[in-house]
Protein backbone atom coordinates (compact mmCIF):
# COMPACT_ATOMS: atom_id res chain seq x y z
CA UNK A 1 0.00 0.00 0.00
CA UNK A 2 3.02 2.39 0.17
CA UNK A 3 3.22 3.81 -3.08
CA UNK A 4 -0.36 4.62 -3.46
CA UNK A 5 0.74 7.01 0.21
CA UNK A 6 1.21 9.71 -2.49
CA UNK A 7 -1.66 9.44 -4.38
CA UNK A 8 -3.83 9.30 -1.84
CA UNK A 9 -2.64 12.75 -0.46
CA UNK A 10 -3.06 14.12 -4.04
CA UNK A 11 -6.79 12.47 -3.75
CA UNK A 12 -7.45 14.06 -0.46
CA UNK A 13 -6.48 17.76 -1.70
CA UNK A 14 -8.62 17.71 -4.68
CA UNK A 15 -11.50 16.24 -2.26
CA UNK A 16 -11.36 19.09 -0.47
CA UNK A 17 -10.50 21.77 -3.16
CA UNK A 18 -14.26 22.57 -3.68
CA UNK A 19 -14.48 23.74 0.47
CA UNK A 20 -11.79 26.89 -1.03
CA UNK A 21 -13.27 27.57 -4.34
CA UNK A 22 -16.49 28.63 -6.54
CA UNK A 23 -18.64 26.18 -8.95
CA UNK A 24 -16.60 27.43 -11.88
CA UNK A 25 -13.67 26.07 -10.49
CA UNK A 26 -14.72 22.76 -9.46
CA UNK A 27 -16.09 22.31 -12.86
CA UNK A 28 -13.20 23.79 -13.90
CA UNK A 29 -11.31 20.31 -11.81
CA UNK A 30 -13.44 18.44 -13.17
CA UNK A 31 -11.97 18.64 -16.69
CA UNK A 32 -8.14 19.01 -14.92
CA UNK A 33 -8.92 15.58 -13.72
CA UNK A 34 -10.07 14.28 -16.91
CA UNK A 35 -7.36 15.47 -18.70
CA UNK A 36 -5.18 14.18 -15.93
CA UNK A 37 -6.36 10.71 -16.72
CA UNK A 38 -6.27 10.95 -20.64
CA UNK A 39 -1.88 12.25 -19.55
CA UNK A 40 -1.65 8.95 -17.36
CA UNK A 41 -2.48 6.77 -20.33
CA UNK A 42 0.33 8.75 -22.72
CA UNK A 43 2.71 8.06 -19.54
CA UNK A 44 1.71 4.78 -19.43
CA UNK A 45 2.33 3.45 -22.96
CA UNK A 46 5.04 6.30 -23.93
CA UNK A 47 7.11 6.27 -20.51
CA UNK A 48 7.08 3.24 -19.39
CA UNK A 49 6.14 1.09 -22.48
CA UNK A 50 8.30 3.23 -24.86
CA UNK A 51 6.58 3.56 -27.23
CA UNK A 52 5.85 7.02 -28.94
CA UNK A 53 2.03 7.43 -29.98
CA UNK A 54 1.54 11.00 -30.91
CA UNK A 55 -1.68 10.45 -31.64
CA UNK A 56 -3.47 9.62 -28.33
CA UNK A 57 -6.32 11.51 -29.07
CA UNK A 58 -7.15 9.45 -31.13
CA UNK A 59 -8.60 7.25 -28.51
CA UNK A 60 -9.60 9.95 -26.81
CA UNK A 61 -12.30 10.96 -29.69
CA UNK A 62 -13.48 7.21 -30.34
CA UNK A 63 -14.08 6.82 -26.61
CA UNK A 64 -15.87 10.41 -26.78
CA UNK A 65 -17.88 9.67 -30.06
CA UNK A 66 -18.89 6.17 -29.22
CA UNK A 67 -20.39 7.30 -25.77
CA UNK A 68 -22.37 10.64 -27.15
CA UNK A 69 -23.83 8.43 -30.46
CA UNK A 70 -24.81 5.50 -27.48
CA UNK A 71 -26.66 7.82 -25.18
CA UNK A 72 -28.09 9.81 -27.44
CA UNK A 73 -29.76 6.74 -28.83
CA UNK A 74 -28.33 7.04 -32.03
CA UNK A 75 -27.07 3.50 -32.49
CA UNK A 76 -30.01 1.82 -30.69
CA UNK A 77 -33.01 4.01 -28.04
CA UNK A 78 -32.36 0.39 -26.02
CA UNK A 79 -28.88 0.93 -25.64
CA UNK A 80 -29.14 4.21 -23.89
CA UNK A 81 -27.53 3.10 -20.48
CA UNK A 82 -24.24 4.87 -19.05
CA UNK A 83 -22.65 2.22 -18.09
CA UNK A 84 -22.72 -0.17 -21.27
CA UNK A 85 -22.25 3.44 -23.27
CA UNK A 86 -18.25 3.53 -21.13
CA UNK A 87 -18.10 0.23 -21.53
CA UNK A 88 -18.52 0.19 -25.17
CA UNK A 89 -16.15 3.73 -25.31
CA UNK A 90 -13.51 2.07 -23.55
CA UNK A 91 -13.73 -1.52 -26.05
CA UNK A 92 -13.93 0.49 -29.04
CA UNK A 93 -10.55 2.52 -28.41
CA UNK A 94 -8.89 -0.19 -27.26
CA UNK A 95 -10.05 -2.74 -30.42
CA UNK A 96 -8.97 0.59 -32.50
CA UNK A 97 -5.69 0.55 -30.42
CA UNK A 98 -5.48 -3.55 -30.98
CA UNK A 99 -5.72 -3.48 -34.57
CA UNK A 100 -3.42 -0.33 -35.41
CA UNK A 101 -0.99 -1.98 -32.89
CA UNK A 102 -0.89 -5.48 -34.41
CA UNK A 103 0.15 -3.20 -38.39
CA UNK A 104 2.87 -0.93 -36.14
CA UNK A 105 4.81 -3.64 -33.99
CA UNK A 106 4.31 -6.98 -36.10
CA UNK A 107 7.37 -8.06 -37.65
CA UNK A 108 10.27 -6.15 -37.33
CA UNK A 109 7.43 -3.32 -36.44
CA UNK A 110 8.69 0.65 -36.29
CA UNK A 111 9.69 2.65 -33.70
CA UNK A 112 10.52 5.82 -32.31
CA UNK A 113 10.10 8.90 -34.73
CA UNK A 114 8.45 6.98 -37.44
CA UNK A 115 5.59 5.31 -35.06
CA UNK A 116 5.34 9.06 -34.28
CA UNK A 117 4.67 10.10 -37.73
CA UNK A 118 2.45 7.29 -38.45
CA UNK A 119 0.04 7.63 -35.19
CA UNK A 120 0.29 11.57 -35.78
CA UNK A 121 -0.84 11.17 -39.50
CA UNK A 122 -3.88 8.49 -38.37
CA UNK A 123 -4.93 11.13 -35.87
CA UNK A 124 -4.93 14.08 -38.90
CA UNK A 125 -6.80 11.78 -41.09
CA UNK A 126 -9.70 10.37 -38.55
CA UNK A 127 -10.28 14.02 -37.63
CA UNK A 128 -10.94 14.94 -41.23
CA UNK A 129 -12.92 11.94 -41.41
CA UNK A 130 -14.93 12.98 -38.41
CA UNK A 131 -15.42 16.27 -39.79
CA UNK A 132 -17.07 14.87 -42.98
CA UNK A 133 -19.24 12.01 -41.16
CA UNK A 134 -22.45 13.79 -41.25
CA UNK A 135 -23.91 10.71 -39.87
CA UNK A 136 -22.17 12.13 -36.74
CA UNK A 137 -22.66 15.40 -36.58
CA UNK A 138 -19.78 16.27 -39.31
CA UNK A 139 -17.84 19.33 -38.88
CA UNK A 140 -20.11 20.43 -36.16
CA UNK A 141 -20.40 17.78 -34.17
CA UNK A 142 -22.75 16.25 -31.83
CA UNK A 143 -24.37 18.74 -29.64
CA UNK A 144 -26.61 17.75 -26.33
CA UNK A 145 -24.81 14.73 -25.48
CA UNK A 146 -26.54 13.69 -21.97
CA UNK A 147 -24.38 13.54 -18.75
CA UNK A 148 -23.66 10.60 -16.80
CA UNK A 149 -26.70 8.68 -15.46
CA UNK A 150 -25.45 6.59 -12.34
CA UNK A 151 -29.37 5.11 -12.08
CA UNK A 152 -29.84 1.59 -12.20
CA UNK A 153 -32.83 -0.30 -13.27
CA UNK A 154 -36.00 2.36 -13.09
CA UNK A 155 -33.87 4.23 -11.31
CA UNK A 156 -32.25 7.50 -12.18
CA UNK A 157 -29.65 9.52 -11.24
CA UNK A 158 -28.58 12.32 -13.92
CA UNK A 159 -25.10 14.42 -13.12
CA UNK A 160 -26.12 17.65 -13.75
CA UNK A 161 -24.33 19.41 -10.77
CA UNK A 162 -20.55 20.66 -10.67
CA UNK A 163 -20.01 18.96 -7.74
CA UNK A 164 -21.08 15.34 -7.80
CA UNK A 165 -19.74 15.48 -11.59
CA UNK A 166 -16.74 16.47 -9.59
CA UNK A 167 -16.85 13.55 -6.68
CA UNK A 168 -17.49 11.07 -9.42
CA UNK A 169 -14.74 12.13 -11.46
CA UNK A 170 -12.17 12.71 -8.71
CA UNK A 171 -13.31 8.43 -7.23
CA UNK A 172 -12.77 7.17 -10.86
CA UNK A 173 -9.84 8.86 -11.48
CA UNK A 174 -8.11 8.01 -8.86
CA UNK A 175 -9.04 4.65 -8.31
CA UNK A 176 -7.78 4.31 -11.68
CA UNK A 177 -4.34 6.14 -11.17
CA UNK A 178 -3.89 3.59 -8.06
CA UNK A 179 -4.70 0.44 -10.39
CA UNK A 180 -2.14 1.53 -12.80
CA UNK A 181 0.46 2.39 -10.15
CA UNK A 182 0.08 -1.04 -8.73
CA UNK A 183 0.45 -3.05 -11.99
CA UNK A 184 3.34 -0.56 -12.97
CA UNK A 185 4.80 -2.56 -9.34
CA UNK A 186 3.96 -6.08 -10.03
CA UNK A 187 5.88 -8.37 -13.14
CA UNK A 188 4.01 -6.52 -15.67
CA UNK A 189 5.72 -3.26 -14.74
CA UNK A 190 9.45 -4.85 -15.05
CA UNK A 191 8.46 -6.19 -18.29
CA UNK A 192 7.47 -2.91 -19.55
CA UNK A 193 10.75 -0.95 -18.49
CA UNK A 194 12.81 -3.95 -20.30
CA UNK A 195 10.95 -3.57 -22.93
CA UNK A 196 11.10 -0.19 -23.21
CA UNK A 197 15.44 -0.65 -23.13
CA UNK A 198 15.73 -3.59 -24.74
CA UNK A 199 13.11 -5.06 -26.36
CA UNK A 200 15.42 -7.61 -28.89
CA UNK A 201 17.06 -8.92 -25.20
CA UNK A 202 13.46 -9.70 -23.98
CA UNK A 203 12.93 -11.57 -27.03
CA UNK A 204 15.61 -13.59 -26.43
CA UNK A 205 14.91 -14.15 -23.05
CA UNK A 206 11.26 -16.11 -24.76
CA UNK A 207 9.16 -12.92 -24.13
CA UNK A 208 6.76 -12.48 -26.78
CA UNK A 209 7.60 -8.71 -27.63
CA UNK A 210 4.47 -7.79 -29.76
CA UNK A 211 2.07 -9.25 -27.41
CA UNK A 212 3.37 -7.30 -24.26
CA UNK A 213 3.48 -4.15 -26.67
CA UNK A 214 -0.35 -4.51 -27.86
CA UNK A 215 -1.13 -4.92 -24.41
CA UNK A 216 0.24 -1.74 -22.81
CA UNK A 217 -0.93 0.01 -26.22
CA UNK A 218 -4.28 -1.33 -25.92
CA UNK A 219 -4.69 -0.31 -21.82
CA UNK A 220 -3.48 2.61 -22.50
CA UNK A 221 -6.27 3.24 -25.18
CA UNK A 222 -8.91 2.08 -22.91
CA UNK A 223 -7.91 4.57 -20.35
CA UNK A 224 -7.90 7.53 -23.18
CA UNK A 225 -10.95 6.14 -24.39
CA UNK A 226 -12.19 6.00 -20.96
CA UNK A 227 -11.48 9.98 -20.59
CA UNK A 228 -13.05 10.88 -23.88
CA UNK A 229 -16.18 9.02 -22.72
CA UNK A 230 -16.12 11.48 -19.13
CA UNK A 231 -15.47 14.25 -21.46
CA UNK A 232 -18.37 14.00 -23.51
CA UNK A 233 -20.63 13.55 -20.30
CA UNK A 234 -19.49 17.03 -19.03
CA UNK A 235 -19.10 19.07 -21.67
CA UNK A 236 -22.42 17.33 -23.88
CA UNK A 237 -20.23 18.39 -26.78
CA UNK A 238 -18.14 15.94 -28.76
CA UNK A 239 -16.60 17.65 -32.04
CA UNK A 240 -13.58 16.30 -34.60
CA UNK A 241 -11.28 18.57 -32.64
CA UNK A 242 -11.34 15.57 -29.88
CA UNK A 243 -9.83 12.71 -32.30
CA UNK A 244 -6.97 15.30 -34.20
CA UNK A 245 -3.56 16.58 -34.35
CA UNK A 246 -3.91 19.73 -31.86
CA UNK A 247 -5.35 17.81 -28.81
CA UNK A 248 -2.76 15.00 -29.78
CA UNK A 249 0.46 17.50 -29.29
CA UNK A 250 -1.23 19.21 -26.37
CA UNK A 251 -1.41 16.13 -24.98
CA UNK A 252 2.60 15.37 -25.65
CA UNK A 253 3.25 18.39 -24.27
CA UNK A 254 1.29 18.01 -21.04
CA UNK A 255 2.90 14.43 -20.02
CA UNK A 256 6.73 15.69 -21.55
CA UNK A 257 6.52 19.23 -19.44
CA UNK A 258 5.29 17.00 -16.08
CA UNK A 259 7.53 14.20 -17.04
CA UNK A 260 6.92 10.78 -19.13
CA UNK A 261 8.83 8.16 -17.00
CA UNK A 262 6.60 9.63 -13.55
CA UNK A 263 3.13 8.76 -13.26
CA UNK A 264 2.20 11.10 -10.72
CA UNK A 265 4.35 14.25 -12.92
CA UNK A 266 2.55 13.75 -16.16
CA UNK A 267 -1.10 13.70 -14.47
CA UNK A 268 0.29 17.03 -12.55
CA UNK A 269 1.60 17.97 -15.74
CA UNK A 270 -1.77 17.92 -17.49
CA UNK A 271 -3.19 19.94 -14.79
CA UNK A 272 -0.82 23.01 -14.36
CA UNK A 273 -0.92 23.82 -17.95
CA UNK A 274 -4.31 23.62 -18.42
CA UNK A 275 -4.37 25.56 -15.18
CA UNK A 276 -1.78 28.00 -16.87
CA UNK A 277 -3.24 28.06 -20.38
CA UNK A 278 -7.01 29.43 -18.05
CA UNK A 279 -4.64 31.69 -16.38
CA UNK A 280 -2.38 32.89 -18.56
CA UNK A 281 -4.82 32.93 -22.16
CA UNK A 282 -7.02 36.09 -19.91
CA UNK A 283 -3.45 37.60 -19.84
CA UNK A 284 -1.45 37.27 -23.22
CA UNK A 285 -4.85 35.78 -25.68
CA UNK A 286 -3.57 33.89 -28.25
CA UNK A 287 0.11 34.45 -27.25
CA UNK A 288 0.26 31.97 -24.09
CA UNK A 289 0.72 29.37 -26.81
CA UNK A 290 4.31 30.67 -27.15
CA UNK A 291 4.55 30.55 -23.96
CA UNK A 292 4.08 26.91 -23.52
CA UNK A 293 6.14 26.37 -26.13
CA UNK A 294 9.03 28.27 -24.50
CA UNK A 295 8.19 25.79 -21.48
CA UNK A 296 8.20 23.05 -23.62
CA UNK A 297 11.79 23.95 -25.43
CA UNK A 298 13.11 24.58 -21.55
CA UNK A 299 11.59 21.04 -20.21
CA UNK A 300 13.24 19.43 -23.57
CA UNK A 301 16.60 20.71 -22.90
CA UNK A 302 17.27 21.66 -19.52
CA UNK A 303 15.38 19.18 -17.71
CA UNK A 304 14.85 16.24 -20.28
CA UNK A 305 13.08 14.31 -17.13
CA UNK A 306 10.06 16.83 -16.95
CA UNK A 307 9.90 20.12 -15.45
CA UNK A 308 7.91 18.69 -12.68
CA UNK A 309 9.26 15.44 -12.32
CA UNK A 310 12.66 16.32 -11.99
CA UNK A 311 11.56 18.28 -8.16
CA UNK A 312 9.43 14.95 -7.36
CA UNK A 313 12.62 13.00 -7.83
CA UNK A 314 14.46 14.58 -5.77
CA UNK A 315 11.62 14.52 -3.34
CA UNK A 316 11.68 10.59 -3.33
CA UNK A 317 15.63 10.46 -3.05
CA UNK A 318 14.98 12.68 0.06
CA UNK A 319 11.74 10.98 1.96
CA UNK A 320 12.76 7.51 0.72
CA UNK A 321 9.07 7.04 -0.95
CA UNK A 322 8.26 6.79 -4.82
CA UNK A 323 5.95 8.96 -6.23
CA UNK B 1 21.60 -37.11 -32.95
CA UNK B 2 23.43 -33.92 -33.27
CA UNK B 3 21.94 -31.56 -30.37
CA UNK B 4 22.15 -28.48 -32.48
CA UNK B 5 21.83 -29.75 -36.48
CA UNK B 6 22.59 -27.04 -38.92
CA UNK B 7 21.86 -28.19 -42.18
CA UNK B 8 23.08 -26.27 -45.93
CA UNK B 9 22.08 -22.72 -44.07
CA UNK B 10 22.46 -20.20 -46.55
CA UNK B 11 21.86 -16.10 -46.27
CA UNK B 12 22.65 -13.63 -48.65
CA UNK B 13 22.39 -9.56 -48.17
CA UNK B 14 22.35 -8.02 -51.82
CA UNK B 15 25.65 -9.76 -53.31
CA UNK B 16 27.14 -10.63 -50.51
CA UNK B 17 26.94 -13.99 -49.08
CA UNK B 18 26.96 -14.35 -45.30
CA UNK B 19 25.76 -17.80 -44.43
CA UNK B 20 27.11 -19.97 -47.75
CA UNK B 21 26.28 -23.87 -46.91
CA UNK B 22 26.86 -23.67 -43.30
CA UNK B 23 26.19 -27.01 -41.96
CA UNK B 24 27.54 -27.58 -38.29
CA UNK B 25 26.59 -29.87 -35.62
CA UNK B 26 26.93 -29.68 -31.97
CA UNK B 27 26.74 -32.56 -29.78
CA UNK B 28 24.62 -32.06 -26.10
CA UNK B 29 26.96 -31.09 -23.18
CA UNK B 30 29.21 -30.00 -25.25
CA UNK B 31 31.18 -26.83 -26.27
CA UNK B 32 32.19 -25.41 -29.39
CA UNK B 33 34.43 -22.14 -29.90
CA UNK B 34 33.14 -19.90 -33.79
CA UNK B 35 36.36 -18.09 -34.88
CA UNK B 36 37.21 -15.75 -38.08
CA UNK B 37 37.63 -12.63 -39.36
CA UNK B 38 35.28 -9.82 -39.08
CA UNK B 39 32.35 -10.18 -41.09
CA UNK B 40 32.88 -13.56 -42.05
CA UNK B 41 28.98 -14.64 -41.20
CA UNK B 42 29.62 -15.58 -37.43
CA UNK B 43 27.34 -12.98 -35.64
CA UNK B 44 24.46 -14.02 -39.03
CA UNK B 45 25.26 -17.25 -38.43
CA UNK B 46 23.96 -17.02 -34.12
CA UNK B 47 21.18 -14.40 -35.95
CA UNK B 48 20.01 -17.30 -38.43
CA UNK B 49 20.00 -19.61 -35.39
CA UNK B 50 17.82 -18.21 -32.58
CA UNK B 51 15.61 -16.25 -35.42
CA UNK B 52 16.54 -12.65 -35.62
CA UNK B 53 17.19 -13.24 -39.30
CA UNK B 54 15.82 -15.96 -41.57
CA UNK B 55 17.42 -17.97 -43.68
CA UNK B 56 17.27 -18.31 -47.69
CA UNK B 57 17.96 -21.99 -47.61
CA UNK B 58 18.88 -24.61 -45.42
CA UNK B 59 17.49 -26.39 -42.21
CA UNK B 60 18.19 -25.81 -38.62
CA UNK B 61 16.80 -28.74 -35.61
CA UNK B 62 17.33 -27.89 -32.05
CA UNK B 63 16.58 -31.06 -29.81
CA UNK B 64 15.11 -32.76 -32.75
CA UNK B 65 12.83 -30.34 -33.72
CA UNK B 66 12.49 -27.76 -36.50
CA UNK B 67 13.24 -24.05 -35.51
CA UNK B 68 14.21 -22.52 -39.01
CA UNK B 69 10.87 -21.15 -39.65
CA UNK B 70 10.34 -20.24 -35.29
CA UNK B 71 10.16 -16.17 -34.16
CA UNK B 72 13.16 -15.35 -31.38
CA UNK B 73 10.77 -15.95 -28.49
CA UNK B 74 9.46 -19.58 -29.36
CA UNK B 75 13.27 -20.42 -30.41
CA UNK B 76 14.11 -19.18 -26.60
CA UNK B 77 11.41 -20.97 -25.38
CA UNK B 78 13.07 -24.27 -26.38
CA UNK B 79 16.03 -23.56 -24.73
CA UNK B 80 18.46 -21.42 -26.22
CA UNK B 81 20.11 -18.46 -24.59
CA UNK B 82 22.21 -15.98 -26.46
CA UNK B 83 24.70 -13.20 -25.17
CA UNK B 84 25.30 -10.22 -27.16
CA UNK B 85 28.59 -9.04 -28.33
CA UNK B 86 27.57 -5.42 -27.05
CA UNK B 87 26.10 -6.37 -23.64
CA UNK B 88 22.56 -6.13 -23.43
CA UNK B 89 21.60 -5.59 -20.11
CA UNK B 90 17.99 -3.49 -18.78
CA UNK B 91 20.18 -0.15 -17.88
CA UNK B 92 16.86 1.24 -15.68
CA UNK B 93 16.41 -1.79 -13.54
CA UNK B 94 18.77 -3.28 -10.78
CA UNK B 95 21.00 -5.83 -11.49
CA UNK B 96 18.34 -8.51 -9.07
CA UNK B 97 15.43 -6.97 -10.94
CA UNK B 98 17.55 -8.34 -14.33
CA UNK B 99 18.46 -11.39 -13.02
CA UNK B 100 14.55 -11.58 -12.18
CA UNK B 101 13.65 -11.22 -15.63
CA UNK B 102 14.49 -14.15 -17.19
CA UNK B 103 12.71 -16.30 -14.32
CA UNK B 104 9.44 -14.71 -15.54
CA UNK B 105 7.10 -17.26 -16.64
CA UNK B 106 6.76 -16.46 -20.54
CA UNK B 107 3.65 -16.01 -22.17
CA UNK B 108 1.69 -14.41 -18.49
CA UNK B 109 1.80 -10.85 -17.75
CA UNK B 110 1.88 -11.10 -14.24
CA UNK B 111 3.83 -14.24 -12.50
CA UNK B 112 6.11 -14.97 -9.89
CA UNK B 113 9.63 -14.62 -10.18
CA UNK B 114 11.64 -18.30 -10.12
CA UNK B 115 13.49 -19.43 -7.42
CA UNK B 116 15.33 -16.54 -5.61
CA UNK B 117 18.00 -18.78 -4.34
CA UNK B 118 19.11 -19.24 -8.11
CA UNK B 119 19.26 -15.96 -8.76
CA UNK B 120 21.41 -15.35 -5.08
CA UNK B 121 23.98 -17.96 -6.48
CA UNK B 122 24.35 -16.55 -9.41
CA UNK B 123 24.72 -13.01 -8.21
CA UNK B 124 27.82 -14.66 -6.38
CA UNK B 125 29.18 -16.66 -9.31
CA UNK B 126 29.34 -13.38 -11.55
CA UNK B 127 30.67 -11.33 -8.16
CA UNK B 128 27.72 -9.03 -8.51
CA UNK B 129 26.03 -9.53 -4.72
CA UNK B 130 27.23 -6.26 -3.04
CA UNK B 131 25.58 -4.24 -6.51
CA UNK B 132 22.33 -6.26 -6.73
CA UNK B 133 20.26 -2.98 -6.02
CA UNK B 134 22.05 -1.00 -8.23
CA UNK B 135 21.20 0.03 -11.33
CA UNK B 136 22.60 -1.84 -14.50
CA UNK B 137 23.38 1.45 -15.93
CA UNK B 138 25.97 2.41 -13.33
CA UNK B 139 27.96 -0.76 -13.71
CA UNK B 140 31.11 -0.96 -15.72
CA UNK B 141 31.61 -2.69 -19.21
CA UNK B 142 32.94 -5.91 -17.68
CA UNK B 143 30.41 -6.22 -15.05
CA UNK B 144 27.65 -5.57 -17.70
CA UNK B 145 29.40 -8.41 -19.99
CA UNK B 146 29.49 -10.72 -16.63
CA UNK B 147 25.43 -9.31 -15.58
CA UNK B 148 24.45 -10.50 -18.89
CA UNK B 149 26.16 -14.20 -18.42
CA UNK B 150 24.19 -14.20 -15.26
CA UNK B 151 20.56 -13.45 -17.03
CA UNK B 152 21.20 -16.15 -19.67
CA UNK B 153 22.20 -18.30 -16.56
CA UNK B 154 18.85 -17.80 -14.79
CA UNK B 155 16.99 -18.17 -18.02
CA UNK B 156 18.13 -22.05 -17.54
CA UNK B 157 18.37 -22.73 -21.17
CA UNK B 158 20.26 -25.71 -23.09
CA UNK B 159 21.86 -24.48 -25.38
CA UNK B 160 24.00 -20.92 -24.95
CA UNK B 161 25.60 -19.35 -28.01
CA UNK B 162 28.10 -16.69 -26.74
CA UNK B 163 29.17 -13.82 -28.74
CA UNK B 164 32.31 -12.41 -27.92
CA UNK B 165 31.90 -12.82 -23.99
CA UNK B 166 35.43 -11.12 -23.00
CA UNK B 167 34.95 -7.72 -25.55
CA UNK B 168 36.66 -5.27 -23.43
CA UNK B 169 37.06 -7.41 -20.59
CA UNK B 170 40.80 -7.56 -19.06
CA UNK B 171 43.33 -10.49 -18.76
CA UNK B 172 41.92 -11.57 -15.76
CA UNK B 173 38.78 -11.01 -16.06
CA UNK B 174 38.78 -12.50 -20.05
CA UNK B 175 40.74 -15.67 -17.90
CA UNK B 176 37.98 -15.75 -15.46
CA UNK B 177 35.53 -16.28 -18.03
CA UNK B 178 36.98 -19.32 -19.62
CA UNK B 179 36.76 -20.56 -16.38
CA UNK B 180 33.29 -19.58 -16.01
CA UNK B 181 32.13 -21.19 -19.09
CA UNK B 182 33.67 -24.31 -18.58
CA UNK B 183 32.35 -24.62 -15.42
CA UNK B 184 28.67 -23.99 -17.10
CA UNK B 185 29.69 -26.70 -19.79
CA UNK B 186 31.56 -29.44 -17.15
CA UNK B 187 29.32 -28.45 -13.89
CA UNK B 188 25.57 -27.87 -15.51
CA UNK B 189 25.75 -29.98 -18.67
CA UNK B 190 25.14 -27.03 -20.71
CA UNK B 191 26.17 -26.90 -24.87
CA UNK B 192 27.53 -23.75 -25.25
CA UNK B 193 28.81 -22.53 -28.89
CA UNK B 194 31.28 -19.56 -28.36
CA UNK B 195 32.45 -16.89 -31.10
CA UNK B 196 35.22 -14.88 -30.45
CA UNK B 197 38.25 -13.23 -31.48
CA UNK B 198 40.65 -13.69 -28.92
CA UNK B 199 43.01 -16.61 -29.64
CA UNK B 200 44.39 -16.56 -25.74
CA UNK B 201 40.83 -16.89 -24.84
CA UNK B 202 40.14 -19.99 -27.19
CA UNK B 203 43.23 -21.62 -26.02
CA UNK B 204 42.10 -21.62 -22.75
CA UNK B 205 38.66 -22.74 -23.52
CA UNK B 206 40.66 -26.08 -24.79
CA UNK B 207 37.82 -27.24 -27.39
CA UNK B 208 36.81 -27.85 -30.87
CA UNK B 209 36.85 -25.09 -32.77
CA UNK B 210 35.37 -23.87 -36.18
CA UNK B 211 36.84 -21.43 -38.61
CA UNK B 212 34.30 -19.51 -40.70
CA UNK B 213 35.55 -17.20 -43.65
CA UNK B 214 33.01 -15.49 -46.23
CA UNK B 215 30.32 -17.19 -45.22
CA UNK B 216 31.57 -20.78 -45.01
CA UNK B 217 32.68 -23.37 -42.20
CA UNK B 218 36.46 -23.30 -43.78
CA UNK B 219 38.03 -25.55 -41.33
CA UNK B 220 36.87 -27.70 -37.88
CA UNK B 221 39.93 -29.31 -35.30
CA UNK B 222 41.59 -28.98 -32.45
CA UNK B 223 42.95 -25.70 -31.16
CA UNK B 224 46.12 -27.29 -32.28
CA UNK B 225 45.39 -27.90 -35.58
CA UNK B 226 43.95 -24.99 -36.66
CA UNK B 227 46.50 -22.80 -34.93
CA UNK B 228 49.09 -24.96 -37.38
CA UNK B 229 46.85 -24.76 -40.12
CA UNK B 230 48.63 -22.67 -42.95
CA UNK B 231 45.28 -21.94 -44.61
CA UNK B 232 43.92 -20.84 -41.69
CA UNK B 233 46.98 -18.46 -40.46
CA UNK B 234 46.34 -17.17 -44.28
CA UNK B 235 43.49 -16.12 -43.67
CA UNK B 236 44.71 -14.24 -40.21
CA UNK B 237 47.78 -13.23 -41.04
CA UNK B 238 47.40 -12.48 -45.01
CA UNK B 239 49.42 -14.61 -48.22
CA UNK B 240 53.38 -14.78 -47.05
CA UNK B 241 55.04 -12.68 -49.73
CA UNK B 242 58.86 -12.88 -51.46
CA UNK B 243 60.78 -15.92 -52.60
CA UNK B 244 59.68 -18.55 -50.18
CA UNK B 245 56.13 -18.02 -50.52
Amino acid sequence: MRPLVPLLILAVLFAIAPLFVGSYWVSQLSYYLIYGLLALSLSLVWGYGGILCFGQAIFFGIGGYVMAAMTKGMISPFLINSYLSLFCSVFAASLFAVILGYFLFAGKGINGPYLAIVTLAIAIVLERLMSNWYAMGGYNGLLDIPPLNLGLFWFDYELWDSLPIFYTLLITVFVIFAGITLLLKSSYGTLLTALKTHPERLAFFGFSVLQIRLSVFALSAAIAGLSGALFVTVDGFASPTLIGFTLSTEILIWVAIGGKEMLMAAFLGAILTRFAENWLSEIFGDYWILLLGILFMISVVLLPKGLIATPLAALERKLGVRL
Amino acid sequence: MAFLDIQSLDKRFGGVKAADSVTLSLKQGSLTALVGPNGCGKSTLFNLITGALKPDNGHIRFDDEEITALPSHEIARRGIGRKFQVPAVFPDLTVFENLTVPTLQKGRFFSRPGNSEKRMDILKTIRLREKQNELASTLSHGEKQWLEMGMILAQSPSLILLDEPTAGMTAAETAETAHLIRTINKGEGVTLLVIEHDIGFIEQLACPVNVMARGKILKSGTFQSIRNDLEVQELYFGRPEGPHA
